[in-house]
């Protein structure tokens, strides 16, 4: 069995705070993770990708069908499914060191056998001389790298990230998404490479990272398309190509109408 | 119009200058017109207020019954945060519980702590449990609305993250849901002391006065306010002891807050 997570036929329905009215999120998705690929969802707002991440996560349950990870179902959280959270969802209360530390100290793993791991990882995503800080005083790319510290520290074999580059500038996002691919082993080869699924509003970034793109329509939430990216890697040095810019706009025909519908309806 | 100009930053000698003899000048004429009226005895006088307060603080009566009254104080205020924060926790985080408890607590808290000294006296007598009672009733209900208010309004993907990286139930509790609330609790806390410290005052005067001067309650401030006026109808001691409890709570509160900037770096601005 090649993959890493199955998704049989998933539904979401919930009732909508504002108005109690029944909202189908998402529905029928049907479509499974290849182990070590890297994964982009993309589809306009209100399509349910961040809902899809979240039942991946653990965080809620389908409505109908079922969700497998490694050949089980999912019953709830894990540590070996790292998740991203677009606010990053540090813990105030924690240092840099204390927020990174959590996933050890959490697992019950003693302090002297966690610490050595911590600070190597710390000084891997550049937050070597801020260990004592609390996120409240680092700026936005800092926090972000942060929270990758703190995902990786538990080795998990799987990364879910939701829209985890959104609230930084564009340079910043720049910097950001080399060292993901960095990190992910974009060099490597698949087998030693985690699962990525990779939440994103942008193509670009989409089609920079991603092995293959799962284009979500809306209302309710379905595959529309799913798109390869068959672009050779590392792919740092592709940015702004021909190539991409094209993949990009292939991917944004298949978005722009129900984009634009979402502005309006959302102002309702 | 000294609202149209540009304001400049008042000269630092005069900053003091001007609170410092607004101050003298309210005693001078205070002093003045009590003398020139001969209410001596009934309206107390600034110069006695200070003889008291020297003679009382010289034989130690003062700390003697502050003593008194901030130990119940402070028993009384551990049994309110050792009660009401688990309860407000979990009423904040277990909805059942929430509906179940509500109305009895929102109900019980309605009532003004002091009510409860004759039923307090009834069944703990005099001897300082009744005090005591009332302040620990008047300190839990802080710590309850406040833990539990916390708890409702926690960030749910602060506990999603913590689960999502290994957390089982205890840890959540203790690693997320208790510090995430330390602000709002502490909130309570100061609030639950100034509730505490008004009561003790009141339930103390409330007690004292049929026993006072018998040497059978156990002294506090508030005892000794009631001796003051009853036995000894000794106006200035009496307002020296009020200054003394306004003192008291400002340092209590100015206490509280540093111990919040202590233990809560990450929340101090």
């Amino acid at each position: 069995m090649n993959s890493a997570v199955e998704l049989r036929n998933v539904g979401k329905v919930y009732i909508s705070a504002r108005d109690g009215e029944r909202v189908e999120a998402l529905s029928g998705i049907d479509f499974s993770l290849r182990r070590g690929e890297f994964l982009a969802v993309v589809g306009p707002s209100g399509c349910g990708k961040s809902t899809l991440l979240s039942m991946i996560a653990g965080f809620s349950t389908p409505t109908t069908g079922e969700i497998m990870f490694e050949g089980k179902r999912v019953a709830g959280p894990g540590p070996e499914r790292g998740v991203m959270f677009q606010d990053y969802a540090l813990f105030p209360w924690r240092t840099v060191a204390g927020n990174v530390e959590f996933g050890p100290y959490a697992r019950g793993i003693k302090p002297a056998d966690r610490h050595a791991r911590v600070q190597a990882l710390i000084e891997l995503v550049g937050l070597r001389g801020f260990e004592r800080r609390y996120p409240q005083e680092l700026s936005g790319g800092m926090r972000q790298r942060c929270a990758l510290a703190r995902m990786l520290a538990n080795d998990p074999v799987m990364w879910l990230m939701d829209e985890p580059l959104a609230a930084v500038d564009l340079q910043t996002r720049i910097i950001l998404q080399d060292e993901l691919l960095r990190l992910w082993g974009d060099a490597g080869r698949n087998a030693e490479r985690p699962t990525v699924m990779f939440v994103t509003h942008g193509i670009d970034e989409a089609v920079l990272l991603a092995d293959r793109i799962i284009v979500l329509g809306r209302r309710p939430g379905r595959i529309k398309q799913v798109v390869d990216v068959n672009l050779p890697r590392p792919r740092a040095p592709l940015r702004n190509s021909p190539e991409m810019a094209r993949l990009a706009a292939q991917v944004w025909d298949l978005i722009r109408d129900e984009a634009v519908q979402a502005i309006t309806e959302e102002s309702r | 119009m000294n609202l149209l100009r540009v304001q400049q930053p008042l000269d630092v000698h005069l900053r003091w200058l001007l609170p410092l003899s607004t101050l003298v000048i309210l005693l001078a004429s205070w002093e003045a017109a009590v003398r020139a009226t001969h209410t001596q005895g009934l309206v107390p006088l600034p110069s006695g207020i200070y003889r008291s307060g020297t003679n009382l603080t010289l034989d130690g009566v003062i700390f003697e019954a502050m003593s008194g009254s901030l130990q119940r104080v402070l028993i009384g205020f551990s049994i309110g945060a050792l009660a009401g924060i688990p309860l407000g926790l979990a009423i904040g985080t277990i909805p059942v519980l929430n509906r179940s408890l509500r109305m009895v607590l929102d109900t019980l808290r309605s009532i003004a702590p002091i009510a409860w000294i004759p039923m307090a006296i009834l069944w703990l007598g005099v001897r300082g449990n009744a005090a005591l009672f009332v302040v620990a009733y008047a300190a839990v209900f802080p710590f309850v609305v406040n833990a539990s208010q916390a708890a409702q309004l926690i960030d749910r993907r602060l506990v999603d993250a913590a689960r999502a990286l290994g957390a089982g139930r205890w840890v959540v509790i203790r690693s997320v849901l208790v510090p995430g609330c330390m602000p709002m609790i502490f909130t309570g806390a100061r609030i639950a002391l100034s509730f505490a410290w008004a009561s003790i005052i009141a339930a103390e005067l409330a007690i004292g006065i049929k026993i006072a001067g018998q040497g059978r309650s156990v002294a506090g401030i508030g005892q000794l306010m009631v001796e003051t006026l009853y036995v000894k109808r000794d106006v200035d001691a009496l307002v020296f002891y009020m200054l003394v409890i306004g003192l008291v709570s400002l340092l209590i509160d100015t206490g509280l807050r540093r111990v919040q900037q202590r233990l809560l770096p990450w929340n101090a601005k």
